[in-house]
């Protein structure tokens, strides 16, 4: 994707003078970052830099100390519950331990989110967008099986499943490849990234897998001591000088 | 040292105080969880049915033979059915059957919940537009409270099959005259105090359970120590409440 034309979109998330401590531990300190529509922008940092934090923030799960998130011109750190649940329909959120309902069949996984956000369908209607989502990630078979029947890299996939069937316009990806095999890895990027074209959807993704932030990336963003230290393309990140953005290139 | 341990002791206390009382603004207040209410009824009452029912009717037995040679010795054997059938309504049964809800429902509510905490399902309940406290919480407090009474009514009519069996090992009883001994002693004011002490029992057990297992920490060590302390916790508050209530009902019947 072209650069420029990146730069030119409009914010779809704007995040200003972010601040956040669990204690004396301050894991947000004057973060500042745009994503733009349309573009996947990856948060780089290292365990424990607080990258799951932020977008934990933006979700409305943690409340800041500090700062300002707006999603669509709209300021999350004042919403109320009500407010806080129409904007969940727009940002979806790909949890780092996919967070299926183990209790549930994948089709009573896909259409938990669907009977909460949207209770006016058809009991039809409401399967057929369950059957597209999972045709969408390739597991139209699972249908009823429950998420300890599936491997590793299925249940990633049926829980991107359950990000996409509310079609957000945003989603949140925590480690999407964290615990998979480099192929089914990389599996899993090509598909964020069909999702990315099919939907034109904005994500932020918190990664440490450099091959998938390679396949998905038009942004990084380097997170260290709670601050965004960099930001560029990868190109321009993986040919710095600086020691401290070098060592996630190497 | 300490100290310590008391000013963490303290801290849990306001903690679970907190709990209860966010329960109780939760539950007045709309969206009501019906359908999952339902399926916690259901889950919360079958899982602990068969053993209620094998439980009780082994006490029933046991009191019933145990308590024989005692009675013989006084020439008061006569008395056997109304006796046991006291002891067994009174305390007995209403006891032993929170003490397997506490090990049953309390356990299985600390793991579930402490493993949703873990795996961040309860997050992803949010995200998906749902109040997790009320659809986890209140659910299944709302469903112990009313199943426990109900288990602690079977759990007495099955313990008093029990002692029907336990009174014919040395003489033969009808029926009839069985019951018509259990219920010429057995009055209503033996009866409520042990229901109204099942529903204090039940909140007991599961408001410890959801709250052990809604505060987890520590990935799935802090489950299983969810579910052992949600257990042994509640069994301690368990007696506490039975105390409390045997005291009142003293005094109510001084009255």
């Amino acid at each position: 994707m072209n650069q420029e034309k990146i730069y030119t979109r409009l914010p779809v998330i704007q995040i200003t003078g972010l601040k956040k401590s669990f204690g004396s531990n301050r894991v947000l300190n004057n973060f500042n970052i745009d994503l733009r529509e349309g573009e996947n922008l990856i948060v780089l940092g290292k365990s424990g830099s607080g990258k799951s934090v932020l977008i934990k923030c933006i979700i409305g799960l943690i409340l800041p100390d500090e700062g300002s998130i707006k999603i669509f011109d709209e300021e999350v750190t004042d919403m109320s519950h009500d407010e806080l649940d129409m904007m969940r329909v727009k940002v979806g959120f790909l949890f780092q331990s996919n967070a299926l309902y183990d209790s549930m069949t994948i089709r009573e996984n896909l259409e938990f989110p669907l009977r909460r956000h949207w209770v006016g369908g058809a009991t039809d209607h409401v399967t057929d967008l369950v059957l597209e989502a999972l045709t969408n990630v390739g597991l139209e078979k699972t249908i009823d099986m429950k998420p300890s029947e599936l491997s590793g890299g299925m249940r990633k996939r049926i829980a991107l499943a359950r990000t996409l069937i509310l079609k957000p316009k945003i989603i949140l990806y925590d480690e999407p490849t964290a615990g998979l095999d480099p192929i089914t890895g990389k599996e899993i990027s090509n598909l964020m990234l069909d999702v990315q074209k099919k939907y034109n959807t904005s994500s932020i993704i918190i990664s440490h897998d450099m091959s998938c932030v390679k396949i998905v990336a038009n942004r990084i963003a380097v997170l260290i001591e709670g601050m965004c230290y960099a930001i560029g393309t990868y190109d321009e990140l993986k040919q710095s000088d600086d020691i401290r953005i070098k060592q996630f290139f190497d | 040292m300490q100290s310590k341990a008391f000013e963490s002791f303290l801290f849990e206390i306001g903690n679970l105080s907190a709990f209860i009382g966010r329960f109780f603004r939760e539950v007045f207040h709309p969206k009501y969880e019906f359908e999952e209410l339902l399926n916690q009824c259901f889950f919360i009452g079958n899982r602990s049915l068969v053993l209620v029912c094998a439980t009780g009717l082994i006490i029933g037995l046991v009191i019933t033979i145990q308590s024989h040679p005692s009675m013989e010795a006084f020439g008061t054997e006569s008395w056997l059915p109304s006796v046991v059938s006291v002891s067994l309504v009174r305390e007995i049964v209403p006891v032993i059957t929170a003490l397997i809800c506490a090990g049953k429902i309390g356990s299985g509510i600390g793991a579930e919940l402490g493993s949703m905490k873990v795996t961040e399902q309860i997050d992803a309940m949010e995200v998906s537009g749902t109040n997790p406290f009320k659809y986890l919480i209140v659910t299944r407090v709302v469903a112990t409270v009313l199943m426990l009474p109900l288990l602690v009514v079977l759990g007495d009519t099955v313990a008093l099959v029990g002692a029907y069996f336990g009174v014919n090992i040395h003489e033969v009883v009808s029926v009839n005259l069985f019951c018509n001994q259990v219920f010429e002693k057995l009055t209503f004011g033996d009866i409520m105090p042990s229901i109204i002490k099942s529903f204090f029992f039940g909140f007991a057990i599961s408001i410890i359970g959801c709250y052990k297992g809604y505060n987890t920490k520590n990935g799935t060590q802090g489950v299983g120590r969810a579910a052992n302390s949600s257990v042994v916790l509640s069994i301690f508050v368990v007696f506490i409440i039975d105390l409390i209530a045997a005291q009142i009902t003293d005094i109510m019947n001084i009255l």
